[in-house]
């Protein structure tokens, strides 16, 4: 019997996702935020559900009361954190540098464990709250290893101002992968800590062209350099789009799970033609919704004073708006933009990349997969809470 | 879709049985009161309608994924669109959700997140901050001082972002300095009083961290005359000498990153921060203002000016403004201060005939146009009434 790789469908469309972005977005907004854990925990839903390998979805199974609760948690350490440990800097700042940078600085420096900490427990909650084909995934504890790792690394990295940023994502995600189950059946993470240099070529190339034009400049002061610049600034944007195609290709392609494997084809030209059509259709539908809100506004205006209605519309005449109405039409119209901003992202960026990646991924050899069993369920009381709390800039 | 007692629908459908990674293809018919599959090995499963729960907010829109009520695990994944069809008819309660389980648990949660954040704003702020302010170097509260003011000249400008006017019409500035000169708290500051003028409508003053003290237009233009500004002035340099700005300024910075912390930076919460930012700020304490009215009380007698006229003018103002308004709001937490204005009025009343006021008839007048415009108090009718946008800063103690 020959074992066809497992192709990705995937299920999502732009239609619903814009229903269910927007309408839990509108209800965030009106609850202060509160409704946001329940928010993520749909959306997250939707996004899972629509990837299926092989034809079975992705189920996430985290509650909005869990992830409320595991913030709740994180609030009460950190809170702790930003109160005492932030005034106390802020005075040492203030008396002996006459300054607030130095407390921010340190400020920052001492979040920094705390950030990796909670992006390893997002993900081990994430994991253990994802199944497929009915069984769950799982991320071993292991938070203490991954922070020293961490900060080894991104010290590294930083030191070599950047040459090493390959090695060390390879290097982290091994970290992870390692410690990753699918049921009773552990990842393993192949390749080694030169794997990913490959894929980051064409981002030193951009930079080496910059860098070169720089140089040639400022030494030689001839403007024809400037162009050097600009074409390297291009390439090594260019390349982000040809490194995030390939990390993920080398990535996923070394990984390995009860005998089975994966191939990934994704396109940098199609993450580039989806970052730029994306923010083009964003930016013109924002610019359109403005407008039709302007539009708006004139009409309220013109019900609030037939006499300036007859007499024309001038842009003068706002001024003579009561003080609350324009406040509340800048407050509407500052949450609509900004509401409408973060729905269309997600319609136009977050999914069609989402889609693109599934689509070109296969599982090869996964006969093995069947036999798997289920694992335990993991009570993870913290859930992602720091993840939540802290501004981790968040990915899905 | 009939739901006739005799009409079953049949198709086929994936379990997952919550124990295996397997995929069952089954055959599955659909009853009106339930839907029943055989699994390949073991007896044919029966679901009960009433039980049926299908997956919410999935992205395929075609099929369903059902579960029964109560089993987390096993899963029955339905591509046809007819029999999805059938199911939804026919099962009523389909979109229920799960029990919350460990409601108490979380209440026990929200309520420690609740209480520690309010010990660390309440208590521990407060506290840390109230030893901290006594022990900044002077430098260090002036250059505290000079970043506060900014933030608040640039929140005040209702929006563009470019900093609000300063007032410096050199004559104004040359009564001002002589008014200045006249208060002078000597060694009772380590550094140099810097009084600026602020161009706006407000009736109001405030006082920063490291000596800086900040009178509104509005202020100017409401008082009758130069004794109520001195007055006021006399009020506001006793909070620099007590340090209630600089407490203040330090509480703020532990109080604040907290409470964003609690609403996160999504659109409410940026809302919900400025509004607690404004009531952790609404005043200082009744004891941080009976002392600075103790301190300003020393302070005009020894100038040989009247302090009751701190006391009238703020009933004023109040009259015409009602409480809320700009500086009434700062010193509606003034303990007895009806008792206290009859106390100096009684003081004064012997010694107000011999008086010399703060300041002479032409500095007067010219003080009152330190922001150019027109001569007088209150006349300025262009700027007579706040923005309601710039009503949340009447509190004058903003630091
Ligand atoms: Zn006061």
């Amino acid at each position: 019997m020959i074992f066809h790789p497992l192709k990705t469908d995937y299920a999502g469309r732009g239609a619903p996702m814009f229903r269910l972005a927007l309408k839990t977005g509108l209800l965030t907004v009106l609850t202060l935020g509160f409704y946001r854990f329940w928010m993520k925990t749909r959306m997250r839903r939707y996004y899972w559900s629509a990837i299926r390998p092989g034809g079975q979805p992705l189920e996430f199974t985290g509650t909005a009361t869990e992830m409320l609760t595991g913030f709740l948690t994180a609030v009460v350490f950190l809170a702790f954190y930003i109160g005492i440990v932030n005034l106390l800097l802020m005075f040492f700042s203030f008396s002996l540098f006459a300054g607030q940078a130095p407390a921010y600085v340190v400020s920052f420096v001492g979040l920094v464990p705390l950030i990796f900490f909670a992006q390893y427990r997002a993900r081990r909650y994430i994991f253990a709250r994802t199944r497929w084909r009915g069984i769950r995934f799982g991320l071993e504890p292991g938070v203490k290893g991954f922070v020293w790792r961490s900060i080894l690394w991104w010290s590294a990295t930083v030191l070599t101002a950047g040459l090493l940023f390959p090695a060390q994502v390879w290097s982290l995600e091994k970290y992870r992968t390692d410690r990753t189950w699918y049921g009773d059946a552990q990842f393993a993470q192949g390749g080694d800590w030169k794997s990913l240099f490959g894929a980051m070529k064409h981002v030193y190339l951009g930079a080496a062209i910059a860098g070169g034009g720089a140089a040639a400049e400022y030494f030689l002061e001839d403007e024809i350099w400037l162009v050097a610049i600009a074409m390297g600034a291009v390439w090594t944007a260019l390349g982000w789009a040809y490194w995030k195609a390939h990390r993920f290709k080398r990535l996923t392609e070394q990984k390995t799970v009860a005998g089975a494997g994966f191939r990934c084809t994704p396109r940098p030209g199609k993450l580039v033609g989806i970052y730029l059509g994306g923010s083009l259709a964003i930016s013109g539908i924002l610019f359109a919704l403005l407008f039709v809100f302007g539009i708006a506004v004139g009409v309220l205006f013109g019900v609030v004073d037939e006499d300036v209605l007859e007499a024309g519309m001038d842009i003068t005449d706002l001024a003579q708006l009561p003080a609350w109405m324009g406040l509340v039409a800048g407050i509407f119209g500052y949450f609509t933009v900004f509401l409408f901003w973060g729905v269309l992202k997600e319609v136009f960026i977050t999914m069609p990349i989402a889609r693109h990646f599934a689509e070109t991924t296969e599982i090869v050899n996964g006969e093995g997969l069947s036999a798997v069993r289920q694992r335990d369920r993991d009570d993870f009381v913290e859930a992602e809470g720091f993840a939540d709390a802290l501004p981790l800039g968040d990915g899905i | 879709m009939s739901t006739a007692p005799d009409n079953t629908l049949s198709g086929f459908g994936d379990y997952f049985d919550g124990a295996r990674a397997r995929v069952q293809r089954v055959a599955v018919t659909v009853f009106p009161d339930k839907v029943m599959f055989e699994p390949a090995e073991g007896k044919p499963v029966i679901w009960r309608a009433d039980e049926l729960r299908a997956l919410p907010d999935q992205a395929d829109r075609t099929g369903i994924v059902l579960y029964r009520a109560g089993d987390k695990l096993a899963r029955l994944a339905v591509p046809d669109e007819t029999i999805a069809g059938a199911l939804r008819a026919n099962a009523p309660q389909l979109t229920r959700r799960p029990p919350v389980e460990n409601k108490g648990r979380i209440a026990g949660w929200a309520l420690g997140a609740v209480a520690s954040v309010a010990l660390i704003i309440f208590v521990l702020v407060p506290i840390m901050a109230n030893q901290l302010a006594t022990r900044l170097p002077p430098d260090g509260e002036k250059a505290l001082g000079d970043a506060t003011y900014e933030q608040i000249r640039t929140a005040l400008s209702e929006g563009d972002f470019v900093p609000l006017e300063t007032c410096e019409a050199p004559d104004g500035l040359a009564a001002l300095d002589a008014m200045i000169a006249r208060l002078d708290p000597g060694d009772d500051l380590p550094y140099p009083l810097e009084v600026s003028v602020l161009d706006h409508p407000m009736a109001n003053a405030f006082a920063l961290p490291g000596g800086r003290v900040v009178l509104f237009r509005g202020l100017i233009e409401e008082a009758s005359g130069p004794d109520e500004v001195a007055a006021v002035l006399a009020h506001e340099i006793g909070h620099v000498v007590n340090r209630d700005p600089t407490r203040d300024a330090l509480r703020l910075a532990g109080s604040v990153g907290v409470l964003g912390l609690l609403f996160g930076d999504f659109a409410g919460g940026t809302v919900v921060l400025v509004l607690a930012n404004q009531l952790i700020n609404a005043k200082y304490s009744q004891a941080a203002e009976s002392g600075a009215d103790e301190y300003a009380h020393a302070l005009l007698t020894d100038a040989g000016l009247p302090p009751s006229a701190l006391g009238t003018f703020f009933e004023r103002i109040r009259a015409e403004h009602g409480d809320a308004e700009g500086i009434t709001a700062h010193f509606s937490s003034h303990p007895q201060m009806t008792a206290r204005i009859e106390a100096a009025l009684a003081a004064d009343a012997g010694r107000t005939a011999e008086m010399v006021p703060s300041l002479n008839r032409s500095q007067w007048r010219a003080f009152s146009r330190v922001c150019g415009g027109a001569e007088g108090s209150g006349e300025d009718s262009a700027h007579e009434k706040a923005p309601a946008s710039a009503q949340h800063w009447q509190d004058g103690d903003e630091s």
